[in-house]
């Protein structure tokens, strides 16, 4: 199974200055910064995706700065993402059009012609036709047939099936070294089925699932068993968007040839709890939270608080202060435990200051942190990961606080799941 | 109204002033009048601090509302008084002015500055907002000059170090003699030019960050040398390939000279020079002739495909610039691949 990782300039800076919190002297944004397969010893990923969503194009700016979507068009995919393939042998570059960034729209703003372009500048290995999301699904036993759906789904249907057609046609100019992918997209099991169906009779040998992201792991497990049903088991199956990594078993199970996901790297920062991954002894994903100590000047939340002027911002830089200098202490065992976690929650404190809260359920809020950050501190997982990350960064990937440690969190994060993944296939 | 000044480090005016920032009390009445700390703008004034060379000639300006008196002259006529400040319920006086430079100095180790102070007593609140109004409402300067000015300086802060990069560069262009944009290109200094300066520097910024100009980008010398001189030969082969529409035109009656064509066409420059390795203006003229025929910089209309615009429908914004450039790369895209399969 192979584990694509989603892009969208997930770099950090290797010279960035945690003491200071200040990119290293002199740097250029993304010529001196790192991508993860560069930072890493060893790339945490078997291919890239890259969306046109995230590049931008003539009519839709995406994530890319205009010079740096020229340059992604002129180069292409490898050298923009410095991923040669004489580095990275057999790894996938693979684009999709990044349904979910039009979702709202009537129709894809691509065609078949235009995404073929893009992935014939790009130089991608694998490329997916232009499909449109559809957010419905049926529950079993429910399934509605085409007339029973409403236009809009019905119209997503069949313009996911429409532009695979063309998009079959104009991808095959591309050579040898591409692969089209034809996507799916469907509101029941069956839809899907039938898609799957049509798809493989159009000539592709390679299909991706769209759509999956809200779905819980029984409907994907019924949406793979499905496909597997409907499809000739020399056509390979890949699944877009894979939120649900603790689930590996269920695409081994179906023969799911590789699968994308953003989710170690974007746990670090976007889960509650879950930010910081490891590996037990057992072979199961463990997790840590992350010690929130925000920038004072920089955090929403206290800026809004020192607009409405209830929070002194001189204050508020004492306690964060307070708190870095705790933790650091802490790390370096010239603190308790104690000492280290009483200056994370003083800040803490200011930080969730809220009136509006009564003073025992203020109090019941911060011991349930306290014993949350107590066991990030007290295991001292940073000391146990062997990754560059942990090397260099020791307790600072584990501050949830600025793009640079957080993203290194991330990528910490990619390299235990790939550990994780490629332990997980040897039985 | 008294105004007096005096020497002090940093840790002496935490004592006796304060930042107080506008909010609301529980009653909803609003007090203080500061802004919020600028974090950004904190860390370039002690990026600056730290270096060897830095000085602060400006004063921080603390104003009194009571609990501060002068003394009179101890002699008759003498110009120095003796400045009371009653600090046992805190710092009584208000930061006025200087406040993202007084935080900056209290961040800051190593080093113990000596700033200037003036201060002044004010009888009611009131007085000293009307103070705090008309110290803060200065108009910066316009941007275009400072653009013009920081070639001049060294050592800058490195948001301002790219544009710095892109303005000498700019300036080059514009007074170098066999320069192709010599006195063309509008500044502050040269209102009679028709290329704004800023769209100039648009261009060689791009390039800088993702095209030609990486190679030379953090060598002034060499840009000045090679990057200037890779310019300069491309618009050369721009004017000589699209004369018609370049000679004695203006922004007005010409798309080639405006923002929109000069941005897309520095796209160009970095495609041809990335893709078939032109230097000189006889290999960017060889690119360029590609487009003839397909262009509609002063009359007619872009076929852009999916849609047509009329040569002056094209704005400077970056959806048009996109669209303009997509266009131009395409046409050149596939003349280069037909040419290919040609030979
Ligand atoms: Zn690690």
């Amino acid at each position: 199974m192979r584990f694509i990782f989603a892009d969208s300039l997930d770099t950090i800076d290797p010279g960035y200055d945690f003491l200071a919190d200040r990119n290293g002297a002199g740097r250029t944004i993304h010529r001196d910064d790192q991508y993860p397969h560069e930072f890493l010893d060893d790339a945490p990923y078997d291919g890239i995706l890259v969306s046109r969503g995230i590049v931008g194009d003539a009519r839709h700016p995406g994530k890319y700065s205009e010079a740096q979507l020229m340059r992604f068009r002129r180069e292409g995919a490898r050298r923009f993402l410095r991923y040669p393939e004489t580095r990275f042998p057999g790894s996938m570059m693979m684009g999709d059009c990044g349904a979910f960034t039009y979702r709202n729209l009537p129709a894809p703003p691509y065609s078949a012609e235009d995404t073929a372009e893009f992935y014939a500048d790009g130089g991608f290995t694998h490329g997916c036709s232009p499909d449109h999301l559809i957010f419905d699904f049926d529950e079993p036993g429910a399934d509605r047939s085409i007339t029973d759906v409403p236009e809009d789904v019905r119209n997503r249907y069949e313009i996911t099936l429409q532009n695979a057609a063309e998009f079959y046609h104009a991808g095959s100019r591309l050579g040898g070294g591409f692969t089209p992918m034809g996507v799916i997209q469907g509101w029941s099991t069956a839809s899907m089925a039938d898609a799957a169906r049509s798809l493989a009779d159009m000539g592709y040998d390679y299909l991706a699932i769209g759509g999956t992201v809200p779905l819980k792991i029984d409907q994907i497990r019924r949406v793979l068993a499905a496909m597997r049903n409907a499809l000739p088991s020399r056509v390979r199956l890949h699944l877009l968007g894979f939120g649900k990594i603790e689930e590996l078993s269920a695409l081994e199970e179906f023969g799911v040839t590789s699968f994308d996901t953003t989710s170690p790297l974007l746990r670090a920062f976007k889960d509650a709890k879950k930010n910081y991954w490891m590996r037990t002894p057992s072979g199961d994903l463990s997790y840590y939270t992350a010690i929130r100590i925000p920038q004072a000047t920089e955090n929403n939340k206290l800026k809004q608080k020192a607009l409405e002027g209830s929070l002194n911002q001189e204050d508020a830089r004492l306690l964060e202060d307070a708190a870095l200098k705790g933790v650091r202490a802490y790390a370096a065992g010239g603190a308790t435990l104690e000492q280290g976690l009483d200056a994370v929650m003083d800040y803490w404190a200011a930080l969730n200051w809220d009136e509006e809260v009564s003073p025992s359920r203020r109090a019941d809020a911060a011991a349930k942190q306290r014993k949350v950050y107590a066991d990030t501190l007290t295991d001292r997982p940073w000391e146990h990961c062997g990754c560059r990350v942990c090397r260099e960064a020791g307790v600072e990937a584990l501050i949830f606080r600025t793009s640079n440690r957080n993203k290194r969190r991330g990528i910490h994060n990619l390299h235990v799941f790939h550990t994780h993944l490629s332990e997980f296939r040897q039985p | 109204m008294t105004v007096f000044t005096f020497v002090a480090k940093a840790g002496d005016i935490s004592r006796i002033a304060r930042i107080e920032r506008a909010g609301r009390d529980g009653e909803g009445l609003l007090t203080g009048f500061q802004r919020p700390q600028i974090a950004a703008h904190i860390r370039e004034i002690r990026d600056y601090l730290e270096k060897p060379s830095a000085i602060l000639p400006n004063p921080i300006v603390v104003a009194f509302l009571g609990r501060a008196h002068l003394e009179p002259p101890a002699r008759p006529g003498a110009a120095s008084r003796r400045l009371v400040i009653d600090v046992t319920d805190g710092p009584p006086g208000w930061i006025v002015d200087g406040q993202q430079r007084f935080t900056a100095l209290a961040g800051l180790h190593g080093r113990d500055f000596e700033v200037l102070v003036s201060g002044f007593l004010c009888d009611t609140e009131e007085e000293l907002q009307r103070q705090f109004i008309l110290i803060n409402n200065t108009r910066p300067l316009p941007k275009a000059l400072v653009y013009e000015l920081l070639p001049q300086v060294g050592d800058l802060p490195p948001r301002m170090s790219n544009r710095s990069q892109a303005a000498l560069l700019t300036e080059a262009l514009n007074y170098r003699t066999g320069s192709a944009l010599k006195g063309l290109i509008k500044q502050q200094t040269n209102p009679k030019g028709v290329i704004r300066d800023t769209v100039l520097q648009r261009v060689i910024m791009n390039s800088l960050s993702d095209g030609a100009l990486r190679l030379y980008a953090g060598d002034d010398a060499l840009l000045l040398d090679k990057g200037v001189g890779l310019i300069s030969e491309y618009w050369h082969a721009v004017r000589t390939v699209f004369a018609a529409d370049w000679d004695n035109k203006t922004p007005k009656d010409s798309r080639l000279i405006h923002g929109t064509g000069i941005v897309a066409l520095g796209y160009v420059m970095d495609y041809l020079n990335g893709v078939t390795g032109a230097e000189t203006r006889d290999e960017f003229a060889k690119g360029l002739r590609l487009l003839r025929g397909k262009t509609a910089w002063s009359d007619g209309e872009w076929d852009f495909g999916s849609e047509r615009r009329r040569w002056n429908g094209l704005q400077n914004v970056p959806a048009d610039v996109r669209q303009l450039t997509f266009y131009l790369l395409q046409v050149i895209k596939t003349e280069l691949a037909a040419q290919a399969r040609a030979a």
